[in-house]
Parts: C-alpha cells; sequence; structure tokens
C-alpha cells in the first residue's frame, strides 16, 4: 500500500508536546474550575498542581517555536492554508455533520492538505494560543502590576480560551481517536504519512497537489 | 446567628494606633521597619505583617480644620466579592458574619486581592515559581469573637472609638452619634456602612465626606464576579458537556448506519 508523508518529525515532536503540555495544563487549572475538585487545589496537591501548571505552561509555548524553527516551510505553508478561506470551506462546514453522522459523501467538496474542520480547529487553537500566552503571563508576573479592572477580565479571558479549546479538543480526540471514518488519520501524526487511499478520500486536492510535484521533481 | 459589627467612631479617635498594636500582639505578627514619611501615619501600608493601622488625613471645609483619623481594614461586606471569587473557600463568611480567612485553604491565587472593592488583602511575598501568594486579612478575630470575647482591636481602644455587638444593636448606636454630632454641628457627618456592599461589618461614624478618608464614595461589587462565575464558568461546563454528547450521539448514529450498509452488502 503507498502512504504520502503527511507531517515530518519535527511537526510531529511539537504536536506532541503541545498535547501533553495541553492536557497538563487543561488537569491542573481543572482544580480550580470545577467545584468538585476544589480540594485538590490546596496544600501540597495545590503547590504541585500550580508547579505543574507552570512547567506545561513553559512547554506549551515552546512547541511552536520548535515548529518553526526546525520545520519553517511547512510551518508557514499550515499558518497560510489556515486563513486561506474559500465557498468550498464553507460548503464542506456546511455538509461536515451529515457526513461524520451519516457517512453521506455527496455534499463535500474535495478538500486540500487541510479541510474545513481543520482549518477551524488550528484557527481557534492560533487565537486561544495568544489569549493563554498574554493573559497566562499576567496572572504569573503581572499581579499587582496590572490594573485590577484590567486584571478581572484577564482571568475570564483565560477561561474562555479554556472552554474553546477544550470542546475542540474533546472532537479532534473523537475524530482522531474513535470515529471509524477518520481515525486512520492518527497514522499521519504517529507515523508522519498516511495511506493513498486515505488521501485521495479525505484530501483530494493535497494528494492531487503532492502527485504534480512529484511529477515535477521527476521530470 | 446573629450578625456581628464593629462600630468605628472616628470623631472619638486620637490616631494613638493602639489597635495596630493589639492586632500585631494577639496575631503574633512582626514589627517591621518604617519610615519617616512627614506624617504620623505608621506604616505607609496595610502588609501580611499589619492587617489593620490608622490612615491620616488632613481635611479642610466651611473654614474648619480637621485631622482626620481612619482605621483601615477588611471590611466584611455582606455581599463580598473576594468570597465569591475564592476557588478553594478559604475565604467563608463566619455564622457571625465575618469573612473569614482559612490560610490552610487558601492556594494563593491572589484572586481576591484583585476582587476587592475597597483594596484590602495584602499577598504575602510571590513565590514566582508556583505563582503562591497567599493572602492575609483582618478576620475579625475569629478565635476570639466566637469565644464571646470582642475583637482585640476593641478591646484595647483607649478613647471608646471602637465598639462591638449584634449588628442591630451597633447600628442604632452609630446613628445616635450622627444625630449627636450633627446637633454639635458638625455639618458633614454620615454613617458609613448600612447599605454598600450588601452592608458592612464595618460600622463607621464619619465627619467628613468618605472620598476625604480615602473611602470609595459608592463602592461597587465587580460587574465581572457574576459575568465569571454565574455566565462563563457554567456555559464551559456546558460546552464541553454538549460537545461529548454531541459526539456520543453521532458515534450511536454512525455505528447503526454502519452496520445497516454491511448488513446490506451481505444481502447482495
Amino acid at each position: 500500500m503507498n502512504t504520502i508523508v503527511r507531517f515530518k518529525a519535527p511537526e510531529r515532536l511539537a504536536h506532541w508536546l503541545h498535547f501533553v503540555a495541553f492536557t497538563v495544563l487543561l488537569g491542573t487549572g481543572m482544580f480550580i474550575y470545577l467545584p468538585a475538585l476544589r480540594a485538590f487545589a490546596t496544600g501540597n496537591a495545590g503547590e504541585a498542581a500550580r508547579l505543574a501548571h507552570r512547567i506545561a505552561a513553559l512547554v506549551f509555548m515552546l512547541s511552536p517555536i520548535i515548529y518553526l524553527v526546525f520545520s519553517p516551510r511547512e510551518f508557514f505553508e499550515s499558518l497560510r492554508e489556515m486563513f486561506k478561506w474559500g465557498p468550498d470551506d464553507f460548503a464542506w462546514l456546511r455538509g461536515a455533520a451529515a457526513y461524520y453522522t451519516y457517512g453521506r459523501k455527496a455534499q463535500l467538496p474535495p478538500q486540500g492538505k487541510y479541510n474545513a474542520g481543520q482549518k477551524l480547529n488550528a484557527l481557534t487553537q492560533f487565537i486561544a494560543f495568544g489569549v493563554f500566552v498574554v493573559t497566562g503571563l499576567l496572572m504569573w508576573f503581572g499581579k499587582g502590576a496590572v490594573p485590577v479592572g484590567v486584571f478581572r477580565w484577564v482571568v475570564i479571558l483565560h477561561d474562555l480560551a479554556v472552554i474553546a479549546t477544550t470542546s475542540l479538543f474533546v472532537l479532534h480526540l473523537y475524530l482522531v481517536g474513535i470515529h471509524p471514518l477518520t481515525r486512520e488519520s492518527i497514522t499521519a501524526m504517529v507515523e508522519g504519512s498516511v495511506s493513498e487511499a486515505y488521501a485521495k478520500e479525505h484530501h483530494t486536492l493535497w494528494l492531487e497537489q503532492v502527485r504534480d510535484q512529484k511529477k515535477g521533481a521527476g521530470e | 446567628m446573629t450578625r456581628m459589627a464593629m462600630l468605628i467612631d472616628t470623631s472619638k479617635c486620637t490616631g494613638c494606633r493602639g489597635c495596630q498594636v493589639a492586632c500585631k500582639q494577639w496575631w503574633d505578627l512582626p514589627e517591621t521597619q518604617t519610615q519617616q514619611t512627614g506624617s504620623y501615619e505608621n506604616p505607609t501600608d496595610l502588609s501580611p505583617q499589619t492587617w489593620t493601622r490608622i490612615t491620616f488625613h488632613e481635611y479642610e471645609s466651611g473654614g474648619r480644620f480637621q485631622w482626620l483619623f481612619l482605621k483601615q481594614g477588611c471590611l466584611h461586606c455582606a455581599e463580598a466579592a473576594c468570597v465569591d471569587v475564592c476557588p478553594t473557600s478559604a475565604l467563608k463568611h463566619s455564622d457571625l458574619g465575618a469573612v473569614t480567612l482559612e490560610s490552610d485553604l487558601c492556594n494563593g491565587c491572589g484572586y481576591c486581592a484583585q476582587f476587592c472593592p475597597f483594596g484590602i488583602p495584602r499577598l504575602e511575598t510571590l513565590n514566582l515559581f508556583t505563582g503562591e501568594a497567599k493572602a492575609t486579612k483582618c478576620n475579625f478575630c475569629q478565635d476570639r469573637v466566637p469565644e464571646g470575647l470582642k475583637p482585640a482591636c476593641v478591646k484595647t481602644c483607649p478613647p471608646g472609638a471602637l465598639d462591638w455587638g449584634e449588628r442591630d444593636a451597633i447600628l442604632e448606636k452609630a446613628r445616635s452619634r450622627v444625630e449627636a454630632l450633627k446637633a454639635r454641628g458638625y455639618a458633614e457627618v454620615s454613617l458609613y456602612g448600612e447599605t454598600e456592599m450588601g452592608g458592612l461589618g464595618r460600622l463607621y461614624v464619619l465627619t467628613a465626606p468618605p472620598s476625604a478618608y480615602g473611602l470609595p464614595e459608592n463602592p461597587q461589587y465587580p460587574a465581572s464576579v457574576p459575568v465569571w462565575q454565574e455566565g462563563v464558568q457554567p456555559i464551559g461546563y456546558g460546552a464541553v458537556a454538549l460537545t461529548a454528547v454531541g459526539l456520543g450521539l453521532s458515534w450511536l448514529i454512525g455505528r447503526r448506519m454502519a452496520a445497516q450498509d454491511s448488513s446490506a452488502k451481505k444481502e447482495e
């Protein structure tokens, strides 16, 4: 079976660092978000959680830098893709629920390397990343330095970013881990490549693009 | 239980700062290095070692000069923003109406200091690695009062400017003091704390406008608290729960469709 390279090693490393950091940040953050877990926010457990949250925050901020430094071409390519929206993307989003629930493929226009849903996820994560970094650093180092009127909304923004990213995180886990039509895609992030059949089914335009490039390189 | 309150009659306060000393003595708070700033006010701010202090203000109105003294410290709001934002319930309302603070439960997030409309809680030195800075403030002598004692500052006040008792009785006393002072020609005398923030645990008899003492004229419960506590947080539970339920349904329907597909193929 032919496979096509989808993510290079640095991209995968950055992704998994981001994944681990996000999971730790979410888990330790929940200690003061969910009333049921508040017992863990105090004493030694609280101390450990606070420290883990901050270490994970550093890893969280480091992961895109690894991506940028070791795979700059792909970094900017992905960034460009993320912001490129056309009528096909919106048509895809409209048809997505029917496809993922009932398997009706007809309404879905062919997609590039990233489908509209992946772009929407990436875009949200991108914006939320900025919010997390700015509000997080302010809460870490800016206590007392930032006017209280500002700080009060900083805390709320941090929470809103958590809600947006966590909802998408759950969806992401479902699609790559459970959903029968798409769970094959996890090999792209584990081994780095996907089968040609998968690429043809889900990223038709991308497959054509890759073939054209190969042809161009071969001649 | 009955809500208790402290009466602070600024017209009787001589600025002796006996209350500051009594507070430090009872709570075993160390003295701090102080400096001359041109005023008898000392130390210059509340701190983890100073939970109450007298602030000094010079005020002139209608050709009459007043040297104002205000006992600064936690005002024990009935509608306390600090209690509502505290993620570990270290800050609570006691049966007696005080806003108490359990240091063991405090995880040092500092939200109380950021949300207090009076800017009262002071944080201990920030640990940069864990971000921990535990809160400190007056707790209305949470160890003395339930035993029937008065707070240490009230007990010690030499001119009797401080009084302690059930809030209704203290409110009565405060009102009669306001009347008495008015009769003596204090035109700007007022009672502060009766309705502010749902009613304060400290009731001030002031002989000048609150702002002359550095008190906010109209303290407001921060608008961001209900947005956060009653809006954003429940939305969070809802959004993530809805996502999970939606995906669960999608999976169940998808599985049935797949089963139908395969049985249809078998029949062919």
